[in-house]
C-alpha cells in the first residue's frame, strides 16, 4: 500500500534515485581512502548495553550531502548505531562505545574532550514517533536557538520561516504559529520536528523510522522533504520498509544481528546484492 | 458420535450438557462472583453513608452556633456590655498613651546610663521631671476610671441575672418534659418542683436607667480631663536629643488626637441604640470576620475566626515555602538526575518522613528546633534579620519547619509522579537540539509536568493545614491575629490554629454550648478548606492528563 500510493506522488522514481555516487565508494563494507565528502567515518565500532554487546565491529562511510539508509531485521541495531553518531546513548546507563571510533571532520565524538551539546547542535535526530513539545509551533522551532541564547525577535522569525519553508510546512501552518503543536495532524507534527531540527542549522541529520507512524500521503511528503534537503544535509535514515530505502537512499547498509552484513549503493543493494543474506533479506524471504 | 465417545472417555461432558449446568449459588443462593460484587458493594456503601453522616453531623452541630452567637450578641446590646465597650475604648487609648510615655522614658534613661554612663540613681534624679509629667498624665484618667468600673458592675450584675434565668427556664423544661411518661404521683411532685422556679423576666430598658443616669458624670469628667490635659501638655517637659523630642511631639499629637476622641466617643454613646435589633447575617459576620475569639470570659464571650484562620494560613504558607523548593527539586533531582542506586536510596527515604507519628515531630520541634531557632536567632550578627532575636521559642515558623517536613514526602511523591508521566520523548527531543540536562528540566520537564507539580503542592497544602499535632505543640498557641503591616517579624509571633484549638478546647466544652458549636464552626470551615483543595487538585490533574495526552 505504502509503495503505490508512494510511487503515484510526484517523487522520483526509484531508478532516478538509485543513480551512481562516485567517490565514496566501498563494497561489503571495506572504506576506501578518505575522501572530501565523508561526513562520518564509523570505524571498527563495538557497542554493548551492559553485558550485552549490541554491535560488533562496524565500519563504514557515511557520505556527506546524500542520503544513507539502514535497514535490517528488528534488534539487529540500526537505531543503536544511528543513536551513536550523536552520542543519544550516552542517556542510557551502561550503554557505551566499547572500541573503535566515530569520526566527524577527522574528531573522535567519543574523545573526552568533545563537547556533547556542540556535538548535538550538529548532527540533529529526528525520531521514529513525532515528539514536538507540548508548546507553540513556534517555541518549538525557536527552542533549539533559544537555549542557545539567542533572543532576537527579528532573527527567531526569519528562522521559523525559513525551517517551516525547509520542512514543505510553512504554507499549511503559517497562520497558526502561536497555536499549539499538539493540534497538528501526525505528519505534520513529524514535518515539525523535522523543522525543529534544521533551525539549528545541523550539519548532519539522523532519522529514526521518521515515517512508521505515518499514512502513505504523510510519508510520501516526508519522503519528498528528504530528497530537498539532501541538497543541504547529510542525512542518514534508518527504515525497515524497504521500498521507502530504495526510494529515498544514495546508499544502503544492511545490518543483521549487531553486524553490517553489507554497505553499497542502493540500487546495487536492490540489484545485485553481494551477500546472500541481504538477498534474502531485501527480496522478502528473510526469517 | 466417534467425537461424543472420545470426550467422554475423557471425563468431558457432551457440549449441551456442559453448557447447560450453571451451578447454583453455595452462599445464600449466590454464587462466587455474586458474593464477590454484593461484597464490594456493601463496603462501598458503608463508607459513603459513614462519611455522610459525619458531614450531616458536623454541619448539623455547627449550624447550631448561629443562633445561639445571635441570643449572645442580643444580651450583650441589651444589658448595655456594647455601651460600656464603647466607653472602654476611650479607656484603652489613654493607656495605650501611657505606654509610649514609659517607652519614652526607657529610651531616655538607656541613654544617660549607656552612652552618658551616668550611675543608676543620677539617671534617675535627671529623669524626675518627666516622671512627674507622666505621674500627671497618667492620673488625669482617674475619674474615668471610676466611672467605668461602676458601669461595668451594673452591666455585669444584669447580664447574671439573664443568664440565671435562662438556666432556670432550661432547668423548668427539663422538668416538665419528664412529666410525660411518669406516674400521677411523680407528675405532681414534678410540677411541684417546676412551680418553686420562677423564671426572672428582666426589664433591661429599666434596668439600664441606672447606667443611663450616670450620663451627667461621664461628661463632666470628660470636661475637666481635657482641661487637665491642656493644662498639661503647656509645661511638658522638652528634651535636648532631637529624637526624643520627635517622639515628645508625637505625643502631644496624640494627646491631641484623644481630646477629639473623647468628643467622638460622647457622641457614639449618645446615639447608641439599646433596643436596635441584632441582624442575623450580624451574627454570623461575628464568626466569619470576628478579630476576637475570647471564650469563657465574665464579661463578654466572642467567636471570631480570623485570628485562628490566619494563624493557620500563616503557617501553611510558611510551610509551604519551605517544602515546595525541597520537594520539587528532589523529585526533579531523583527523577531526572540520579543514578539508579541514589533513586533506590532516595525515594524510601523521603517517604519514610511521613512515618514518623506527628506528636513525635512536635515533641522533637519543642525540645529541639524552637530551642535551637532562638539561640541562632541571638547572635548578634544576625540582628538584621527582621523578627531577631526571637521573643518566643514556639512560633510559626518553628512550627512550619516541622510540618513541612510534614509535606516534602507529599510533595515528593506527587510531583515526582508528575514528572516521570512527561514522555521520555520529550526530553530525547531537547538533548537532540543540543540541550543541556539543566536546560531541559528547567523549559521542558518541568513546564511539562507543572499542573501535576501545582497539583502535589496544593495536596501538600492540604495536608499542612489538617495538620493539629505539631500546631498544638509548636505554635505557641496565643490567640492573636498576625499583623502582616508590621513587617516578616511576624513570623515568629506565636499564634492559634483552627485545628490547634478544636483540639484544644474540645475536651473541656460543655455540649452543645455555644462555645461547642463555635468549635464544629471551625471544624466545617476546615473541612471546606480541605474540600476546595482536593476539588481544584482533581480539577488541574484532569486538565494536565489531557494537555499530555
Ligand atoms: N536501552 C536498551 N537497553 C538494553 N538493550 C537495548 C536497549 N535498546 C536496544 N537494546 C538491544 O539492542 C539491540 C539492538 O536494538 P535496536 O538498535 O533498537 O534495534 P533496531 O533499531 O535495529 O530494531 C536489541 O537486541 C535490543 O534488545
Ligand atoms: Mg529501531
Amino acid at each position: 500500500m505504502v509503495t503505490a500510493s508512494a510511487m503515484s506522488a510526484p517523487s522520483p522514481s526509484v531508478q532516478s534515485l538509485l543513480r551512481p555516487v562516485v567517490s565514496v565508494g566501498s563494497v561489503n563494507g571495506a572504506p576506501t581512502p578518505l575522501a572530501p565528502q565523508i561526513a562520518i567515518e564509523i570505524d571498527d565500532v563495538d557497542f554493548c548495553y551492559g553485558a550485552s554487546k549490541a554491535l560488533h565491529d562496524i565500519t563504514l562511510n557515511i557520505a556527506a550531502r546524500q542520503v544513507t539508509a539502514f535497514i535490517g531485521p528488528s534488534g539487529c541495531g540500526k537505531s543503536t548505531l544511528l543513536r551513536c553518531l550523536n552520542r543519544m546513548n550516552d542517556l542510557i546507563d551502561g550503554a557505551r562505545v566499547t572500541d573503535g571510533q566515530i569520526r566527524i571532520d577527522g574528531v573522535n565524538i567519543y574523545d573526552p574532550r568533545v563537547d556533547v551539546i556542540e556535538l548535538r547542535k550538529r548532527v540533529g535526530m529526528v525520531f521514529q514517533k513525532s515528539n514536538p513539545f507540548p508548546k507553540s509551533i513556534y517555541d518549538n522551532i525557536t527552542y533549539g536557538l533559544r537555549i542557545q541564547g539567542e533572543s532576537n525577535k527579528a532573527r527567531l522569525d526569519e528562522v521559523v520561516e525559513k525551517s517551516l519553508r525547509g520542512a514543505a510546512l510553512w504554507d499549511e501552518i503559517k497562520d497558526r504559529l502561536h497555536e499549539s503543536a499538539l493540534g497538528m495532524s501526525g505528519g505534520q507534527q513529524q514535518r515539525l520536528c523535522i523543522a525543529r531540527a534544521i533551525a539549528v542549522e545541523p550539519e548532519i541529520i539522523l532519522m529514526d523510522e521518521p515515517c512508521s507512524a505515518l499514512d502513505p500521503i504523510a510519508t510520501a511528503k516526508v519522503e519528498e522533504l528528504i530528497h530537498d534537503l539532501k541538497k543541504q544535509f547529510t542525512i542518514v535514515i534508518v527504515t525497515h520498509n524497504m521500498q521507502q530505502a530504495a526510494r529515498v537512499s544514495d546508499r544502503t547498509a544492511f545490518f543483521y544481528l549487531g553486524k553490517l552484513i553489507e554497505y553499497a549503493e542502493t540500487k546495487v543493494i536492490f540489484m545485485q546484492p553481494a551477500n546472500a543474506q541481504t538477498e534474502a533479506y531485501v527480496s522478502g524471504r528473510f526469517g | 458420535m466417534s467425537a461424543t465417545t472420545e470426550n467422554r472417555s475423557l471425563g468431558r461432558l457432551p457440549t449441551r450438557e456442559a453448557l447447560l449446568q450453571k451451578r447454583r449459588g453455595w452462599f445464600f443462593g449466590m454464587s462466587g462472583d455474586q458474593f464477590v460484587k454484593y461484597l464490594f458493594q456493601g463496603n462501598a456503601t458503608i463508607s459513603i453513608i459513614v462519611l455522610g453522616l459525619i458531614t450531616f453531623t458536623i454541619f448539623r452541630d455547627a449550624v447550631g452556633f448561629i443562633p445561639m452567637n445571635h441570643a449572645s450578641l442580643a444580651v450583650y446590646r441589651l444589658a448595655g456590655l456594647e455601651y460600656v465597650d464603647i466607653y472602654r475604648e476611650q479607656l484603652t487609648t489613654h493607656s495605650t498613651m501611657s505606654r509610649y510615655l514609659a517607652s519614652v522614658r526607657a529610651q531616655k534613661l538607656d541613654q544617660l546610663m549607656n552612652k552618658e554612663g551616668l550611675a543608676p540613681a543620677a539617671a534617675m534624679a535627671t529623669l524626675a521631671e518627666f516622671d512627674d509629667f507622666a505621674n500627671r498624665f497618667a492620673d488625669t484618667i482617674n475619674e474615668q476610671e471610676t466611672l467605668l468600673g461602676s458601669m461595668t458592675d451594673l452591666v455585669t450584675a444584669v447580664k447574671e441575672r439573664q443568664t440565671v434565668s435562662e438556666d432556670i427556664m432550661v432547668g423548668k423544661q427539663y422538668l416538665l418534659r419528664a412529666m410525660a411518661g411518669a406516674t400521677p404521683e411523680r407528675a405532681a411532685e414534678l410540677q411541684r418542683a417546676a412551680d418553686v422556679l420562677t423564671v426572672e423576666v428582666i426589664d433591661f430598658k429599666a434596668e439600664f436607667q441606672r447606667v443611663l443616669a450616670l450620663r451627667p458624670e461621664i461628661a463632666a469628667a470628660n470636661t475637666s480631663q481635657v482641661a487637665a490635659l491642656k493644662a498639661l501638655m503647656a509645661g511638658a517637659p522638652k528634651f535636648a536629643d532631637s529624637d526624643l523630642q520627635r517622639r515628645m511631639e508625637k505625643f502631644q499629637g496624640f494627646v491631641q488626637g484623644y481630646c477629639q476622641e473623647v468628643e467622638v466617643t460622647a457622641q457614639k454613646m449618645a446615639a447608641w441604640d439599646q433596643s436596635k435589633p441584632i441582624g442575623w447575617l450580624e451574627s454570623f459576620n461575628a464568626f466569619a470576620f470576628g478579630r476576637k475569639w475570647v471564650t469563657a470570659s465574665f464579661w463578654q464571650d466572642w467567636y471570631g475566626i480570623i485570628p485562628l484562620l490566619s494563624g493557620s494560613l500563616l503557617i501553611a504558607f510558611l510551610a509551604l515555602l519551605i517544602a515546595l523548593p525541597l520537594g520539587v527539586a528532589a523529585a526533579v533531582y531523583v527523577n531526572q538526575v540520579a543514578r539508579p542506586v541514589e533513586q533506590k536510596i532516595i525515594k524510601p527515604y523521603i517517604e519514610f518522613i511521613s512515618a514518623i507519628p506527628s506528636v513525635v515531630l512536635g515533641f522533637f520541634g519543642i525540645a529541639m528546633l524552637g530551642e535551637t531557632l532562638r539561640r541562632v536567632s541571638q547572635i548578634p550578627a544576625l540582628d538584621w534579620v527582621p523578627g531577631f532575636p526571637m521573643a518566643e521559642r514556639l512560633n510559626p515558623t518553628t512550627a512550619a519547619c516541622l510540618l513541612a517536613l510534614m509535606a516534602i514526602p507529599t510533595i515528593f511523591s506527587l510531583a515526582e509522579d508528575a514528572i516521570n508521566n512527561v514522555p521520555r520523548s520529550f526530553k530525547e527531543a531537547s538533548f537532540a537540539l543540543g540541550a543541556t540536562r539543566l536546560q531541559t528540566i528547567i523549559h521542558i520537564i518541568v513546564p511539562a509536568a507543572l499542573s501535576g507539580i501545582m497539583a502535589a503542592i496544593l495536596l501538600g497544602f492540604g495536608r499542612v493545614i489538617g495538620e493539629t499535632m505539631v500546631v498544638l505543640l509548636c505554635a505557641g498557641n496565643r490567640i492573636q491575629t498576625p499583623d502582616l503591616t508590621s513587617g516578616l517579624g511576624v513570623i515568629f509571633q506565636p499564634v492559634h490554629t483552627m485545628t490547634g484549638i478544636i483540639a484544644q478546647e474540645m475536651g473541656e466544652v460543655v455540649r452543645n454550648s455555644i462555645h461547642y458549636r463555635a468549635l464544629f464552626m471551625v471544624g466545617v470551615v476546615l473541612f471546606l478548606i480541605s474540600l476546595l483543595i482536593n476539588w481544584l487538585a482533581q480539577k488541574i490533574v484532569r486538565r494536565y492528563r489531557i494537555s499530555i495526552g
